[in-house]
């Protein structure tokens, strides 16, 4: 202790130690004071981390096969869960009968749509069923979940329950399906779920001034993840009536809500843990049979796994959006881009899932890495009766990438221009504005571009 | 997999038996690859499963008088390591490498690829431009038929009840004819055929002497392309002549559009594919190059 | 019931199992040995792959019929109390594993390569592991942990030999 402390008798000490100036109290940030003064970092410093060899942690147990991933877990009395798939893309559920699965030997549960206590969920509009109920919108839409005490017994379940279903109108193409005479695939709402638009500078005057424009479009396939580990989970619901599930998911805060909000249960009765996963890529961000899951170990008393079979990873799981991408640029006749124009559609498939997310990035990002003075992109997230599309590493930034960069080398081969040329004439500086006005920083982009095209020769190219 | 019942068969009389005996309940388990998957996918499941795998005779390979001989059971790894086989036909080592991965390699047999009787079999066209016939054992005895008899449909070979391939020989006539193999498809590895084709011929002074050209993948089964093969017999080796066999083969199929290609790009690869498969036969023919290259 | 006897990393292991069950389920299942995944159950991305008989193959493509009398290792067969082998140590050393899921799979498909091929070239080392596929890594690194550990086995055969000769 500091000679400046008082020596204090013993009644004291309590109080007094509080006053002590070289105690330690809990660590509170000084109040900061605006406005905040933005760090900006010297785009070429390097860490002494680049270029070392690093092992990650995990490794060790990967290596030798010992990482328990969730199908690699057992605990004791648990049952194996298998969901019914609709197989159409448009229906009205007529009728379920699954007494036929409940009375064979060793199928312990069934449970359908009807029986989910908030049979919706979803990160922007909770337009997700667990288990559709009174309308399938998508082939791959689970419309019952049985667990059984062997997964082979569950696949033989699925056959003898009956699905009665009436067919509806579908649309699969986004583009039709913004159309007002189009089937509407989540009646009344509109197709067209979310829009969003970046304007800058003003698109016709710009054309006005351009010496020449080019138009185009580029569309991208939908795309799954193919995570090595499908989806999989195991709930466990016990007598106290306090739910554990082991999920792939990442995540897991938001599985958690969405799991008290299915299950009317209160959050502190869940317990979440989010395993070791084998890959997600995007596609694991959010609850898919874990709620149906959990009703079977609530009716069966037993632990219970689901695992998505590689089909179901393509049916029944999120998928990266395809995007019908229109691009008109102005330009002039040395090739600077006066005016950029772009009208995106994506494919929303069935559910919203992180579309929005999804929509505002390709929206942002879609005008490219150049400085444009006149900028219009409207962009437009539309339901289709297809696997829902969500997350996948990018979030729609490949998709607009590959759509303005084969647009900008049609402009150059329509120019008779140098592919590279074009770039460096139109490519952002330090302190350019992005479309939606972001002043950015650590802008390398010309660097980069000359020192790649020396090193794969491209003057021998050309 | 639904449940069925599984018998290793000792030796082919016991196989042969057990296949009368059970009808179209039975499956024969040679590699499995092409097995179990369609197991796993399909709605029919056989009741029983006879398991040939380790029957010993069926996995010679070895030259005799009418022929080389190839047992129904040599994987298709066997056939790429074979000193006999790399040195006589470099053509159905270059096949086998094509299909699937080093697993599917490993386990799976070159009768079990011809008896899928899938129109784009790897194994197929080789073996269809070398004129090659199988030995059938059945409940009746053996039989010794062309190959091309074998493939009735897709997915549908002519083997009756009870009966089993066990043997593929190449006639002694076609033990020195160059061959050369080519298939196309989305991936180096691991993917099916977009279209398969091989070809076989004698050069003759220069001119082709019977030339046998054979195509996968573009019609039900296996064909062979006849009008191509007549207008290159007795014609001199040209690069323009191996080219409108190309051209005319492609005429001959029936390809079929689907999510892979369309009949048109398909139709586009039968060209392409003919004329390499020439104009590698003659390479091999001209030159001595032992090294086989993959 | 098919019963099978079989050696799985060097120990006699037997199981009475219902016909149907690959060599997968029966490995996974019935003996506790869930190295060996399970990524699509058809063969296509090599995550089952073990060594049956000196030869990297799908077990999700093999009854447990196939597997009786046969010598199988799997990826808990590789490393003993006092080290990694070889080839686990490459790909923990160059970052070949990130989510690990494919890991077991490639990690066996390397070692069945360089059991038969102590110095194989790229091609040779792409050949063996187009079986294996992975989403996370690129192939790259295993690439050069596959390269990596053969020349750690080329080293330690050579000094076995000189050990032997002296």
């Amino acid at each position: 202790m500091d000679d400046k402390t008082e020596v204090l008798e013993r009644e004291q000490l309590d109080i007094e130690i509080l006053r002590d100036v070289n105690l330690r109290l809990p660590a509170v940030a000084p109040r900061e004071a605006f406005p905040a003064v933005p760090l900006t970092v010297d785009a070429r410093l390097q860490t002494r981390a680049v270029g070392q060899r690093a092992t990650r942690p995990d490794c060790r147990m990967h290596g030798l096969g010992q990482t328990k991933y969730i199908d690699d877990i057992k605990l004791p009395g648990m049952l194996y869960a298998r969901i019914k798939r609709a197989g159409i893309s448009s229906a009205r559920i007529k009728r379920i009968d699954t007494s036929a699965a409940e009375a064979m030997p060793g199928v312990m549960a069934v449970v359908i749509g009807k029986e989910i206590p908030v049979n919706s969920f979803g990160p922007t509009f909770q337009d997700q069923p667990v288990l559709a109920a009174d309308r399938v919108f998508h082939a791959g839409d689970g419309v019952a979940a049985v667990a059984a005490v062997t997964e082979q017994i569950a696949n033989e379940a699925l056959e003898r329950i009956v699905v009665e279903y009436e067919p509806l109108p579908a649309v699969f193409d986004p583009v039709e399906a913004m159309r007002d005479d189009a089937p509407k695939v989540h009646a009344p709402n509109s197709n067209i779920y979310a829009t969003k638009v970046v304007r800058k500078g003003d698109v016709e005057k710009g054309f006005a001034e351009s010496d020449h424009i080019f138009e185009g479009r580029f569309s991208t396939q939908m795309i799954e993840h193919v995570s090595l580990e499908p989806h999989a989970a195991i709930a466990d619901w016990d007598a106290t009536g306090r739910l554990t599930i082991y999920a792939t998911i990442g995540r897991i805060t938001l599985a958690r809500a969405d799991m008290a909000r299915t299950l009317k249960l209160p959050m502190s009765r869940i317990r979440l843990i989010g395993t070791t996963v084998g890959g997600n890529f995007g596609g694991k961000n959010e609850i898919s049979q874990e709620p149906a899951l959990a009703l079977l170990s609530k009716k069966t008393g037993r632990p219970v796994k689901g695992v998505f079979t590689r089909s179901e990873e393509f049916t029944s799981s999120t998928t990266r959006h395809p995007i019908i991408m229109d691009y008109k640029s102005g330009v002039t006749k040395e090739g600077r881009i006066v005016a950029r124009q772009i009208r995106l559609v994506l494919d929303g498939g069935a559910y919203c899932s992180w579309s929005a997310t999804t929509l505002g990035k390709a929206c942002i990002l879609s005008p490219g890495p150049y400085k444009i003075d006149n900028v219009l992109t409207e962009a437009f997230v539309v339901y289709t009766n297809k696997t829902m599309t969500g997350a996948m590493r990018g979030f729609g930034a490949p998709q607009v990438c590959f759509a303005y960069e084969s647009h900008m080398d049609d402009i150059a081969k329509g120019l008779g221009k140098d592919q590279l040329e074009i770039r460096l004439l139109n490519a952002f500086d330090e302190g350019s504005s992005s479309p939606t006005g972001q002043v950015l920083h650590s802008v390398v982009v010309k660097e980069t571009l000359n020192k790649a095209a020396a090193r794969f020769g491209w003057e021998s190219q050309s | 997999m639904k449940a069925f019942g599984y018998v290793a068969a000792k030796d082919v009389t016991d196989a042969v038996a057990l296949l009368a005996e059970h009808g179209a309940g039975a499956k024969v388990l040679a590699g499995g690859t092409d097995l179990l998957a369609d197991l796993k996918f399909a709605p029919h499941h056989p009741d029983i499963i006879v398991d040939i795998s380790r029957l010993e005779d069926l996995k010679d390979i070895e030259v005799a008088d009418d022929g080389l001989h190839i047992g129904a059971l040599v994987t298709h790894s066997e056939i790429m390591r074979s000193p006999v086989i790399r040195d006589m036909f470099p053509a159905l080592v270059e096949a086998a490498y094509t299909i699937g991965a080093v697993q599917t390699r490993n386990l799976g047999t070159l009768g079990g690829n011809l008896v899928t009787c899938v129109p784009s079999m790897d194994s197929g066209p080789t073996l269809i431009a070398l004129e090659a016939e199988v030995v059938i054992a059945g409940p009746g005895g053996e039989r010794r038929i062309q190959l091309g008899e074998l493939f009735a449909g897709p997915r549908k070979t002519s083997l009756k009840t009870g009966e089993l391939l066990t043997d593929i020989i190449i006639p002694k006539a076609n033990l020195d004819k160059p061959a050369a193999f080519e298939k196309f498809g989305l991936r180096k590895g691991q993917a099916l055929a977009l279209v398969n084709a091989a070809a076989a011929f004698f050069v003759d002074n220069g001119n082709f002497k019977a030339p046998r050209i054979a195509l996968g993948a573009v019609a039900p089964i296996v064909i062979r392309a006849p009008k191509a093969e007549v207008y290159l017999e007795g014609r001199k080796i040209t690069e323009d002549a191996m080219a409108e066999a190309g051209r005319i083969a492609a005429t001959e199929a029936e390809p079929i559009s689907d999510f892979r290609a369309s009949a048109d790009y398909r139709r586009d690869l039968i060209t392409v594919l003919v004329k390499r498969c020439l104009a590698n036969s003659h390479t091999r023919a001209t030159t001595k190059a032992k090294e086989l290259v993959l | 019931m098919t019963d099978v006897t079989l050696t799985v990393n060097g120990q006699t292991r037997s199981a009475s199992v219902p016909p149907e069950t690959t060599l997968l389920v029966l490995l996974r299942e019935h003996l506790n040995l869930t190295g060996a995944k399970l990524g699509c159950d058809v063969g296509d991305c090599g995550a089952c792959t073990v060594i049956v008989d000196g030869m990297a193959v799908n077990s999700c493509l093999m009854l447990a019929g196939q597997a009786n009398g046969r010598n199988v290792t799997t990826i808990e067969g590789l490393a003993t109390r006092d080290r990694l082998h070889p080839v686990q140590k490459a790909f923990e050393d160059t970052g070949a594993l990130q989510c690990g899921f494919c890991g077991p799979g490639a990690i066996m498909a390397s070692k069945a390569l360089l059991d038969d091929n102590p110095n194989p070239s790229v091609k040779e080392i792409r050949d063996a592991l187009s079986g294996s596929l992975c989403r996370c890594t690129g192939y790259t690194k295993m690439i050069d942990a596959v390269q990596e550990a053969a020349s750690v086995l080329r080293n330690e055969a050579t000094k076995q030999l000189t050990d032997a000769r002296t």
